[in-house]
């Protein structure tokens, strides 16, 4: 199979359980919503039934922003401009790239969020790797199956991210970067090695990445139970495919750079209430619902090439892990004989 | 410095000692005259600190003269020192091969009525010098480009491969300059149907080459408002200096000179350099000009000129729009929904709102908690003569400046002299609004607390044997209760707008001094909103959201707006470290 056969087949797989989507999408909403509604009070308790909040809900009333701001804490703290439109996306990947930390409360919420993805992954790998339907049952068998497997994997995820966003970070930006910087007059410049390291650096989160996700489909498709093994065995993988593991990567990083460039053009702006409201609501949804997509072709497509390279479509090791009916019920269907 | 250790600790001053720089007196002589020979005083100087005693400070040395100098008098003494340049550090010093040199020489301080008026260095604050003719020579290396306050005299190329640049400027009371061999150099010339010609220098970054219109036209507009609105530029040429970046050189005036600042990418609806360079080259007004103790009122330079620079930006009609820098400060977004307005964000609010009891301004600029001398200094005042334009019109706070800088210029004001030109002026005593903004730290905050109507006449008990709650009132009459408080320390008579749901609107005067007030208004019709201070006269007032209430809130509405806007970052955040599972 060719790269883009690959990258089809990985959109067929994703396209074929659209409850998978679904849910994770739900499960993303859902997670938002309290957190939503605690700042909507916030800021429901700050306008009282203030003249202000004509201007608040027509567009943006930035004096009344900005006194909010001055007496804001928690997640009151993080309702700043940076959250309109497509500023959003700019300021969260920068953070990302800058290594600044998350405030406490967002913090905390994002890691329940990687907890649920934790938990839904081995579903969702095992469903791309079937490549046929496993029902619910099925999905939540291999999610609660893979689960804690999946976890003691995220303690290798932890210590390797930790790396790097904690030395190699810190060493190219911090150390290197300020170094290169330090007697340099011109900002072009300085942009341009500035970049320079952030292709080094996302370069190496991507190679980190694609190890883990191989670790994470050779987990599920060879039901491995060692994590330090299923790592090996995905760099291994990495290693020796890496032409086709890489193109692969670089396709569906395109697709994702379209799904971003599509969301500069068409996020929301302030807007106003009532039906522009509902609408800019929907194209921000739409832009989650496009990004977890693409993260799902990521991890199906990569399921569909190792498969392709080292078994055949559909292989899994493990049978549908199907949980037994309870003793009542099999009695009455006549499956376990009296005793 | 040791006071910006209090705020800001140890990393402040964490930079390698051969980053640091120093001025050192050689020698300091009374050179031979007719009658007596040279006196060399070099050993007589002593270190003072007459800020705060502190030992460890050679910020200030004090040499007695072996005679007293008699009122008009010349005396002439010969300074020798040695000046090793900083890396940049509190805007003067070398990055590469950008050079700004500020305060690079020991000054002379300025003889009061009271006595010498000299004070330490202190980093929170800037300068105050008296005026004087500054005839500069300064030797680089041959083609680097030079800019220094004044005009350039002569040049000559010397055989070590060096060239002397001659720069002479009277009446100005600082030098600074700067050399480049990067630098792009711009001339333009202001032209004014009633002031007077100046030849405009533009030093610039070669990456920002694209920018020299704008830097051109904020100065322009400078020069074109602050004369018609104060008084003339005097000077012949006024040089705008591009920093280098990373050169922290940025923002800052000197006598005809100043720095701007910019970005590499610098989008064209915000206003940067714009904003920047129209501030300092208003600082040839107020500073320049007026030439007041910036150690102990900087207020009245920095206050002056953001009010006058947020004005010029308003009456320019620049495009100013909220922005954000991503990745490393380098990558510029616009908010085009996020309009800035002079009001608040030209005058500062949102800074001033945070550190407004920090001191009273009346204290002296240099006695300031550190890191709030800003939002003292320049927001405070801004705002308050925003809000005295609002009380007593544009024309009066017009007059008031052009009267004071037409009195002052080139002398050293105090702020009584400002206050007394603003009684004058206005022909009203204004005290009683300059003690709480100026002499005081209160702040103002006037709010609506409660507004309701009911049926006119029949609430109450009633009933034979138990009191029963009654509501037996003429439905179509209404009494209306609007309580408006003073939440805020401070005073200020304010105006109240109620508005009936018939459409009818009624306005108050309250002289603002009591805690509370009650209007009470019997009406065909029911309250439906009530404002204090609906005109936003008084642009200090801390928190504006509290000074409205209606009937009719948009506040679930509105709230729900933000909270979706709010949750799609949110889910942003959360699909963005979702990179990691």
């Amino acid at each position: 199979m060719t790269i883009t056969q690959v990258f089809y087949d990985g959109i067929q797989r994703v396209k074929a359980a659209p409850a998978i989507l679904i849910g994770i999408f739900l499960a993303t909403l859902i997670l938002a919503l309290p957190q939503g509604l605690i700042l909507r009070d916030m800021l429901r308790a700050h306008l009282g039934d203030s003249l202000a909040a004509e201007a608040v809900a027509t567009g943006v009333n930035f004096n009344w922003w900005q006194e909010f701001s001055a007496q804001a804490k928690g997640l009151g703290a993080t309702f700043s401009p940076t959250i309109i439109g497509f500023a959003a996306v700019l300021d969260n990947i920068s953070d990302l790239l800058d290594n600044r930390s998350l405030t406490t409360a967002v913090a905390g919420i994002t890691v329940i969020y990687l907890a649920v993805w934790t938990f839904l992954l081995g579903g969702t790998l095992d469903r791309y790797a079937r490549n046929r339907p496993i029902r619910t049952a099925g999905f939540f068998a291999a999610a609660g199956i893979y689960f804690f497997r999946f976890l003691r994997l995220a303690i290798i995820n932890l210590a390797i991210y930790a790396f790097m966003m904690g030395v190699v970070h810190s060493w190219l930006f911090d150390n290197l970067y300020e170094g290169w910087i330090r007697d340099l007059n011109e900002e072009r410049t300085a942009f341009f090695l500035r970049t320079l390291l952030y292709v080094v650096f996302v370069s190496g989160l991507v190679i980190c990445n694609i190890v883990l996700d191989y670790a994470k489909i050779r987990t599920v498709v060879e039901d491995r139970r060692s994590m330090i093994g299923a790592t090996l065995a995905g760099f291994r993988f990495v290693v020796r495919h890496a032409r086709r593991v890489i193109g692969l990567y670089f396709l569906n990083s395109l697709v994702f750079i379209g799904i971003l460039a599509s969301y500069a053009i068409f996020a929301p702006s302030v807007g106003g209430v009532g039906g522009s409201m509902w609408w800019g609501f929907l194209i921000s949804q739409a832009y989650i619902l496009a990004r977890l997509w693409i993260k799902l072709v990521f991890l199906s497509s990569q399921t569909a090439l190792f498969q392709a390279e080292l078994a055949h479509a559909g292989y899994t090791a493990a049978p549908l892990p199907i949980a037994p009916d309870s003793p009542a019920a099999e009695a009455i269907a006549g499956k376990t004989p009296r005793q | 410095m040791r006071e910006y250790l209090l705020a800001r600790g140890e990393a402040f001053l964490s930079r390698p000692p051969e980053d640091w720089g120093w001025i050192t007196v050689t020698k300091i002589e009374l050179p031979a005259t007719e009658n007596s020979a040279a006196i060399n005083l070099t050993s007589d100087a002593r270190y003072i600190a007459p800020d705060d005693d502190n030992k460890d400070d050679e910020t200030v040395l004090s040499v007695l003269l072996p005679e007293q100098v008699e009122p008009g008098e010349t005396l002439q003494v010969e300074i020798e020192w040695k000046s090793k340049i900083p890396r940049t550090f509190s805007r003067t010093g070398v990055v590469g091969d950008f050079f700004f040199i500020a305060q690079w020489f020991p000054k002379i301080g300025v003889l009061e009525t009271s006595g010498w008026n000299c004070h330490q260095f202190h980093v929170g604050t800037e300068f105050y010098a008296d005026y004087g003719v500054y005839d500069v020579r300064v030797t680089v290396p041959k083609g680097w480009i030079v800019g220094a306050t004044g005009v350039r005299q002569s040049l000559e190329n010397n055989s070590d491969g060096t060239s002397t640049h001659q720069y002479v400027q009277k009446d100005v009371h600082d030098f600074a300059w700067t050399t480049s061999p990067n630098f792009i150099e711009r001339i333009e010339r202001f032209e004014h149907e009633s002031l007077p010609d100046v030849e405009m220098r533009l030093l610039l970054q070669p990456e920002h080459e694209g920018q020299t219109e704008r830097h051109f036209r904020a100065t322009r507009t400078t020069l074109a408002r602050y004369g018609e609105w104060f008084g003339a530029y005097p000077y012949t040429q006024l040089t705008i200096v591009d920093p280098a970046w990373q050169s922290g050189a940025g923002g800052m005036e000197y006598p005809t000179l100043f720095t701007a600042g910019t970005s590499w990418l610098a989008p064209s609806k915000v206003t940067r350099p714009e904003g920047v360079t129209i501030h300092e080259a208003g600082h040839q007004f107020w500073y320049g000009l007026i030439g007041n103790n910036e150690f102990e009122y900087a207020w009245l330079d920095e206050g002056l000129n953001t009010f006058s620079t947020a004005k010029a930006i308003e009456a320019e009609d620049l495009p100013n729009y909220h922005s954000a820098r991503f990745f490393g400060g380098f990558l510029p977004y616009v908010f085009q929904d996020i309009p800035r307005s002079r009001a608040t964000d030209g005058n500062r609010l949102s800074g001033y709102r945070t550190a407004a009891r920090s001191d009273a301004q009346s204290t002296p600029t240099f006695q300031y908690w550190p890191g709030t001398g800003g939002a003292i200094s320049y927001n405070k005042t801004a705002l308050w003569l925003h809000t005295l334009e609002r009380h007593l019109g544009w024309e009066n706070v017009q007059k008031i400046l052009s009267t004071f800088f037409s009195r002052f210029k080139f002398r050293h004001p105090l702020p009584q002299d400002f206050f007394a030109t603003a009684n004058e002026v206005a022909n009203a005593d204004l005290d009683w609004f300059f003690d709480q903004v100026h002499r005081s730290s209160n702040v103002f905050d006037y709010g609506i607390q409660q507004i309701g109507s009911r049926p006119q006449g029949g609430r109450g008990f009633s009933g034979d044997r138990e009191p029963i709650f009654a509501d037996r009132g003429n439905n179509e009459q209404f009494q209306t209760d609007v309580v408006v408080r003073r939440y805020g320390e401070a005073i200020f008579p304010v105006d109240i707008l109620v508005t009936f749901t018939n459409g009818e609107e009624v306005r108050e005067t309250w002289d603002g001094v009591a805690r509370w007030k009650l209007f009470t208004y019997q009406r065909a019709a029911q309250i439906l909103q009530a404002e204090v201070d609906p005109d936003s006269v008084l642009l200090l007032d801390l928190n504006r959201t509290n000074n409205s209430k209606t009937m009719k809130p948009m506040t679930s509405i509105a709230t729900t707006k933000w909270m979706l806007k709010w949750m799609t970052w949110l889910q942003d955040v959360m699909l963005t470290y979702a990179f990691f599972v």
